[in-house]
C-alpha cells in the first residue's frame, strides 16, 4: 500500500478518526528557478548539467548571486532543498580561479560532515580538477595531517577541532589563514545556548587571526527554519547577514494528522498512553511496508518503542532487523551502518531521538510519526521534515502524550501550523564562556592596548583581570600570554563544563567486558545509578556498580518486567540581586544569579505496559552544582498566610505546573533550556518563592527574557488554567488532582491574579 | 555586581600584584663565554662523510665542523602558539675553543630582538645541531618568527638532530635517550645541582613576578651546558661511527650502529659492525652479516657464515632455517634442505626457555616448509 492509499482508508475509518483532531493537507509545491549566475566559473555548469541540474533553484541563484557580491549569507531552507550547492558553487568557482584561495567547513558533528563532503567530492571528480578537500578531525591520522595543513583547499572540520586543534596551533596554519575567502557553516540552528555561544566565541578567535594574516573570509551560513535565522546568524559572526530565506524546491504532497489518544478517565482527565498509541500507528505502517520514522521524546522511549516493533515483525527469517533504534549513546559505526541501512531501503522503520534531526543523510522517508511534541516548533518541523520527497505524497502524525504542552499543540493546532518556529537564543557574552575563550585568544596573539575581541564588552577589563591573575603579563602595550597551561584544553563547547563522558561497560560476560556506549555527566545520576535498568538497543541491562570518579557504569543484562525512573532535587542559594522590585500585589520581583544543586536521592520502578509504580529505592551520588541566572517571584505574607500549609503548597505546585508550559512556548525555547520550579519556604527569600531558572551555567539570557516580559508570562498561565474545563486540575493545566490536591488549581489561579494585580 | 568583581567572583583565589614592568626594550640580555679546547676532544675531526653515515642524509660539501651551529632553547611550555622560547642558546667551534652565546629576553617586548640576534647567528653556519631540534625547537622558534612577523627562512638549513640517531644506537641498550641519560652513561659528565626541565616554565613566570635574576641562574647554566654536551656528543658519535671498534666493548652499540647503517644503506659499513658484535650479540650480528652478504649476492659468503653457526651451535635454529633456504632456492638441492629442516625441527622440540609462543609459531612455519619440501621431493 502507498501512502496515498493508506491515507484514503485511514480517513475512512471513523474509529481513527474520532481521535483526530486535525487533517491537514500540504498541497504538491512546484519548482521555482531562478538565473544560473554568469560570474561562477565557466567549469561547473558542464558538471551539474552532467548530474542533471539544469536549473538552480530560486533560493540558490539568489544566494550565490549575493554571495559573489561580497555578501555574508545565511541560506533558511527546507531539508533535501539542496542547499549545500549555495555554498559549494562560490567555493568551487573561487578555488579554480584561485589555486591559493582557502576555504572552511564547519559542520556540528563529525558523522554530518562526512556525509556532505561525499557530494563535494563527486562533483570535484567529475570536473577532473585538483581541488583538495580533507577532513580534519580527531580520526585524521598524524601522518594525513601535514598534507592537511600545507595543500587543503577546503578543510572540513567542526567547532571543537576549529577550537582545539586549529586556533592555538594557527602558526602551523598559515596558509589557510592567509588565503581564507570562505567560511561555510551549516545547520546554524544547532548552535543555540551553550554550544552557540561558544562557536561565536571561537569565531571571534578565528576572525582575529585572519585579521592578523591579512584575510577577510566572508561568511555562508545554513539554517533549519528557525525564528530569527538573521539574529543568530549575526551574533554568532559578528557581521551583518544577507538573509534568504524562500525555497524554490518542489516538494510533495504531505498529510500532517494530529492524533489525540483517546481520554479512559475523564475525571482525572487521563487520555490512553503515548507510546502505546504511537506503536499502534507505527505499527500498521510497517505492516504496510510504508518505510516510517518514529521520534520519540527520550532515550527511555526509544528502547521501549523499539522493543515493541521489533517483536512485531519477529520471525525466524530476522525481519526484527528491519526495525532499529537510533539514539545518542549508540556507538558511531553503529550509527553509520543504521543509517545506510536506511539509505538503502534495509530498515523499514527507525525510532530515533532527537538525534536523527539533524541533516544526516538517511534519504526521505515515507512517513513520520510524532511520539509526543518535540518540545519546540523548530524541532517538530525538523522531525516531521524527516517524511517528504519532492516528488510523492507523504504523512505525518503528530501524536499527542498527556503532556500540558502537548495537550496545547493539539487543541491548538494553528498555534503549530501558523506560528513562527522559535527563537536560537545565545548569549556569546556569558561570562564563564567569554572569558575562557578571552584567554585562549590571548594564547593565540598577544593582545594590545585598546584591541577589542568581536564585539565583547570591556575587554580591557578582561585583560587587566587576567593580569592580575598572572595569566596574562602586561608589558609596553601588549598583553602576553604568561602561563604554562593550554587554555583551550579547559573548555568543552558542547557543555558550559569540560567534564569527561561516562562509559558503559556490559559486564554480562565476565570474560570479556564490552563498552557499548557513553553518556555526559549530568544525565548519568538520572540515568545510571545503581540498580537502575538501563535500556539500550532494546535490551534491558541492570546498573551493577557506578564509579563516579573513573567515570564508569557497569551493566549486567536482565530480563524484568520493569523500568526506573530517578527523581531530581533542585536546591538554589542565592549569589547576587541584579533587580529587585516591589509589586503591587506586595510580594516581590527578582532577577539575579544563583547557585543550583541538583541531587538525585530516589528512583520509582515503573511497570512496562501499565506504568504503574511498584517500589523505590535510594540512590547515593554526589550533588552538581551550576551558577545561573534566575527570576523569581515571591509571594506576599497576606496571600500566604490565607492558606494552610498543605494547600498553599498544591497552590504553588499548580502554579509552578502551569509555568513549565507557558514559559517555554512564548520564550521560545526549548523546554529544558528552562527550569520552574518553587519552595514553599525559601532559603533564599524566606518565603513562598516561584522560581525560573537558565539551565546553563552563566545562563543565555532566558531569564533576562522571561523578567522583561513576566506579567504576560503571568497572564498566560492564568488564562491556560481558566480555559481548561477541568475542575480541579488534569494534566494538561494545573495539574492532575493526584499531584496538586483538589485545592490546587483553585489556590493557583487567586495566586496568579494576585501577583498579576 | 560589577564585571570585575564577578570576575573576581570566579576565582576566589586572591594573588598578588605584580610589580609594574616599567623600562626601555633595547635588546635582550646576553652572554657569551669560551669553554677550553680540551673539553671537546675530536670535535674538530667530525667529517663531513660520517655525519651523513650518522644521518642518513646529505651535507653540504664545504661542510666544516667549525660552521656547526649547536643550538638549544628553553621555553614556557609545550605547543601552540602562546608558548615561547625565552632563552635560546647556541655554540660553536673557534681555534680558541668552544663559544656558548646564550640570548635571553629579560620579558616579552625583548623577544624580536633575540631572534634578530639568533637570525644574525644562523646566517653565518651551514649546518644546525640540536637534541630533538626537528620536532621541537626549530619548529617552536619557526612560529616565534612568524608570531613576531619576521622571516623563519634562516631555519632552514641541513639539520643533525642528535636524538635521532642516538636513539638508533643506544636504544637498546640505555632504554630512554634524553641527554642527561646520555650525558651520565656515555658522555661521564655529571651534573650538579642541575634543574629539572620540567621546572623551567615556573622559574621564568616567577622570575617575571619578582625581578630576581637569581632564579633564572641555574636555568642559564643548564642550558649552557645542553650546548656543549651537544658538541660532545656529535663528536662522540662520529669517533664511534669512524672507528667502531673503540665502541665493541659494549656489543649492543655496535650491533645497533650496524643496524641503523643498514637502514642508511651503507652495507660495508654495516657490516663491519656486525663483525664486531661479540658476546650476547655474537649470533645476532652474525646473522644480520650473512644476510648482508646475501643481499648483496655473496651466496656463498652467507652459507660460510650460517654453516659456521651451525658448527658452533650458534644463534639457534635459525642457521638451519636459513640454510634449508639456500639449498632450496639457490643450490636447488632438496635433500639437504630437507635435512637442515629436519634438524631444525628437532631443535624445536628440545625444552626451551623462549616465550612458548613464538617456539610454537616458528615450529609451525618450519613443520610448513618441512611437509612442502616432502611433497616437492617426492614429486620428483
Amino acid at each position: 500500500m502507498n501512502v496515498d492509499q493508506l491515507a484514503d482508508r485511514l480517513r475512512q475509518d471513523p474509529l481513527f478518526m474520532e481521535n483526530v483532531v486535525r487533517w491537514e493537507v500540504m498541497e504538491a509545491k512546484s519548482a521555482q528557478y531562478g538565473p544560473y549566475p554568469p560570474e561562477l566559473d565557466e567549469r561547473i555548469r558542464p558538471v551539474l548539467e552532467r548530474r542533471g541540474v539544469h536549473q538552480l533553484y530560486s533560493h540558490q541563484s539568489e544566494a550565490i548571486r549575493h554571495v559573489l557580491k561580497g555578501r555574508d549569507v545565511c541560506v533558511v531552507t527546507p531539508t533535501a532543498s539542496g542547499k549545500t550547492m549555495c555554498y559549494n558553487l562560490p567555493v568551487l568557482s573561487e578555488i579554480l580561479r584561485n589555486d591559493d584561495a582557502r576555504a572552511l567547513y564547519l559542520f556540528p558533528t563529525k558523522a554530518l560532515s562526512a556525509d556532505q563532503v561525499s557530494e563535494l567530492y563527486e562533483l570535484i571528480e567529475e570536473m577532473g580538477v585538483d581541488i583538495k578537500t580533507y577532513t580534519y578531525d580527531g580520526d585524521t591520522p598524524g601522518a594525513a595531517r601535514k598534507a592537511v595543513r600545507q595543500a587543503g583547499h577546503i578543510v572540513v572540520t567542526n567547532p571543537d577541532m576549529l577550537h582545539s586543534g586549529i586556533l592555538p596551533h594557527h602558526t602551523k596554519w598559515v596558509k589557510l589563514f592567509e588565503n581564507l575567502r570562505y567560511i561555510i557553516i551549516d545547520e546554524i540552528h544547532t548552535y543555540r545556548g551553550v554550544f552557540g555561544s561558544n562557536l561565536a566565541n571561537v569565531l571571534r578567535r578565528l576572525l582575529r587571526l585572519c585579521e592578523f594574516y591579512g584575510s577577510r573570509p566572508q561568511f555562508i551560513l545554513c539554517s533549519a527554519t528557525i525564528a530569527n535565522p538573521k539574529e543568530l546568524a549575526e551574533t554568532l559572526t559578528g557581521r551583518d547577514i544577507t538573509l534568504v530565506d524562500k525555497s524554490g524546491a518542489p516538494m510533495g504532497q504531505r498529510h500532517f494528522v494530529f492524533y489525540n489518544p483517546p481520554v479512559i478517565n475523564r475525571q482525572l482527565g487521563i487520555r490512553k498512553g503515548v507510546i502505546s498509541e504511537a506503536r499502534a500507528i507505527s505499527g500498521m505502517l510497517l505492516k504496510n511496508g510504508i518505510q516510517t520514522i518514529t521520534f520519540a521524546r527520550s532515550r527511555l522511549t526509544v528502547e521501549v518503542l523499539t522493543k515493541y516493533l521489533k517483536d512485531l515483525v519477529r520471525d525466524p527469517l530476522g525481519n526484527a532487523g528491519r526495525v532499529r533504534g537510533y539514539r545518542g549513546g549508540y556507538l558511531p559505526t553503529q550509527r553509520r551502518e543504521i543509517e545506510r541501512g536506511l539509505r538503502a531501503g534495509q530498515i523499514d522503520a527507525v525510532i530515533s531521538t532527537n538525534a536523527l534531526e539533524l541533516g544526516i543523510d538517511i534519504g526521505a522517508l515515507d512517513a513520520c510519526v510524532l511520539c509526543g511534541y518535540p518540545g519546540t516548533i523548530a524541532s517538530a518541523w525538523q522531525q516531521a521534515g524527516r517524511a517528504g520527497r519532492r516528488k510523492g505524497t507523504s504523512i505525518v502524525f503528530f501524536v499527542a502524550s498527556s503532556a500540558a504542552v502537548d495537550q496545547y499543540i493539539v487543541s491548538h493546532p494553528d498555534y503549530f501550523l501558523k506560528k513562527s518556529p522559535e527563537n536560537a537564543l545565545l548569549n556569546p557574552d556569558n561570562l564563564y564562556i567569554l572569558l575562557a575563550h578571552f584567554k585562549c585568544a590571548a594564547f593565540e596573539l598577544p593582545f594590545e592596548d585598546g584591541d577589542s575581541f568581536g564585539n565583547a564588552p570591556a575587554p580591557d577589563t578582561l585583560m587587566d583581570y587576567l593580569e592580575e591573575e598572572h595569566i596574562l603579563r602586561h608589558v609596553d602595550g601588549r598583553y602576553h600570554w604568561s602561563a604554562e597551561d593550554f587554555p583551550a584544553s579547559e573548555i568543552s563547547l558542547r557543555s558550559a563544563r569540560a567534564e569527561e563522558n561516562f562509559i558503559i561497560i556490559d559486564v554480562t560476560n565476565s570474560a570479556a567486558h564490552r563498552v557499548i556506549g557513553e553518556m555526559d555527566r549530568y544525565t548519568v545520576p538520572m540515568l545510571l545509578h545503581e540498580n537502575a535498568i538501563y535500556m539500550h538497543e532494546a535490551r534491558q541491562y541492570q546498573v551493577e556498580k557506578l564509579d563516579f570518579d573513573a567515570c564508569k557504569a557497569f551493566i549486567r543484562q536482565v530480563d524484568v518486567g520493569y523500568y526506573t525512573d530517578a527523581d531530581l532535587n533542585v536546591n538554589l542559594s542565592l549569589l547576587d540581586v541584579e533587580k529587585e522590585e516591589q509589586r503591587p500585589s506586595g510580594g516581590m520581583l527578582m532577577l539575579g544569579e544563583v547557585k543550583v544543586t541538583t541531587l538525585v536521592t530516589m528512583f520509582k520502578k515503573i511497570r512496562f505496559d501499565t506504568h504503574e509504580t511498584l517500589g523505590f529505592g535510594h540512590v547515593r551520588l554526589p550533588e552538581t552544582e551550576m551558577h545561573t541566572t534566575a527570576v523569581w517571584w515571591t509571594l506576599p505574607d497576606a496571600l500566604a498566610n490565607q492558606y494552610e500549609s498543605d494547600t498553599l503548597k498544591n497552590g504553588m505546585m499548580a502554579v509552578a505546573n502551569l509555568m513549565r508550559i507557558v514559559a517555554p512556548l512564548y520564550l521560545m525555547c526549548a523546554p529544558q533550556d528552562v527550569v520552574v520550579t518553587y519552595h514553599v519556604k525559601s532559603p533564599m527569600t524566606d518565603k513562598p518563592t516561584i522560581i525560573l531558572y537558565d539551565n546553563c551555567p552563566g545562563g543565555v539570557g532566558l531569564a533576562h527574557k522571561a523578567c522583561s516580559m513576566q506579567e504576560m508570562l503571568l497572564e498566560k498561565c492564568l488564562q491556560i488554567a481558566q480555559d481548561c474545563p477541568c475542575p480541579h486540575g488534569c494534566p494538561s493545566c494545573a495539574g492532575p488532582v493526584g499531584e496538586i490536591g483538589l485545592d490546587g488549581k483553585k489556590t493557583a489561579v487567586s495566586i496568579l491574579k494576585e501577583l498579576i494585580r | 555586581m560589577n564585571l570585575r568583581d564577578k570576575l573576581r567572583a570566579l576565582d576566589s583565589r586572591k594573588k598578588p600584584a605584580a610589580p609594574p614592568p616599567q623600562r626601555q626594550f633595547t635588546d635582550c640580555w646576553q652572554h657569551e663565554e669560551i669553554r677550553e679546547p680540551d673539553d671537546f676532544p675530536g670535535a674538530f675531526e667530525v667529517k663531513r662523510r660520517t655525519v651523513m653515515l650518522m644521518q642518513g642524509e646529505d651535507m653540504p660539501e664545504w661542510f666544516d665542523p667549525r660552521r656547526i651551529l649547536y643550538l638549544d632553547t628553553e621555553t614556557t611550555g609545550f605547543m601552540g602558539a602562546g608558548t615561547v622560547a625565552f632563552l635560546v642558546g647556541v655554540g660553536w667551534l673557534t681555534d680558541e675553543g668552544f663559544t656558548v652565546r646564550q640570548y635571553l629576553m629579560r620579558d616579552y617586548p625583548e623577544e624580536k630582538y633575540l631572534l634578530e640576534r639568533l637570525a644574525e647567528d644562523l646566517e653565518r653556519f651551514d649546518v644546525i645541531c640540536t637534541f630533538n631540534g626537528r620536532s621541537f625547537d626549530v619548529p617552536l622558534l619557526r612560529d616565534r618568527f612568524l608570531m613576531n612577523r619576521m622571516r623563519p627562512a634562516c631555519l632552514d638549513k641541513p639539520h643533525i638532530d642528535l636524538l635521532h640517531i642516538a636513539r638508533r644506537v643506544w636504544k637498546m641498550r640505555l632504554g630512554r635517550c634524553n641527554l642527561s641519560r646520555l650525558e651520565e652513561q656515555i658522555l661521564g659528565i655529571c651534573r650538579v645541582g642541575d634543574i629539572p626541565g620540567a621546572q623551567v616554565p615556573q622559574r621564568f613566570f616567577d622570575y617575571l613576578k619578582t625581578g630576581d635574576f637569581g632564579l633564572l641562574r641555574e636555568v642559564i647554566s643548564h642550558n649552557a651546558q645542553d650546548i656543549a654536551s651537544l658538541c660532545v656528543l656529535l663528536s662522540r658519535m662520529a669517533d664511534m661511527y669512524d672507528h667502531p671498534e673503540r665502541a665493541a666493548i659494549h656489543s649492543e652499540d655496535v650491533y645497533s650502529m650496524g643496524v641503523a647503517l643498514e637502514r642508511m644503506k651503507h652495507p660495508e659499513e654495516a657490516r663491519r659492525c656486525y663483525r664486531l658484535a661479540t658476546g650476547k650479540m655474537k649470533a645476532q650480528g652474525q646473522l644480520r652479516l650473512a644476510v648482508s652478504y646475501r643481499r648483496e649476492g655473496d651466496k656463498g659468503q652467507a652459507k660460510e657464515i650460517w654453516q659456521a653457526m651451525v658448527i658452533r651451535r650458534e644463534g639457534g635454529v635459525e642457521p638451519y632455517i636459513e640454510l634449508a633456504k639456500h639449498y632450496e632456492h639457490v643450490e636447488k638441492d632438496v635433500p639437504a634442505a630437507l635435512e637442515m629442516t629436519r634438524r631444525a625441527l628437532m631443535m624445536l622440540s628440545e625444552p626451551t626457555l623462549l616465550d612458548s609462543d613464538t617456539v610454537q609459531t616458528t615450529r609451525n612455519a618450519v613443520q610448513y616448509r618441512y611437509e612442502r619440501l616432502k611433497r616437492k621431493q617426492s614429486a620428483r
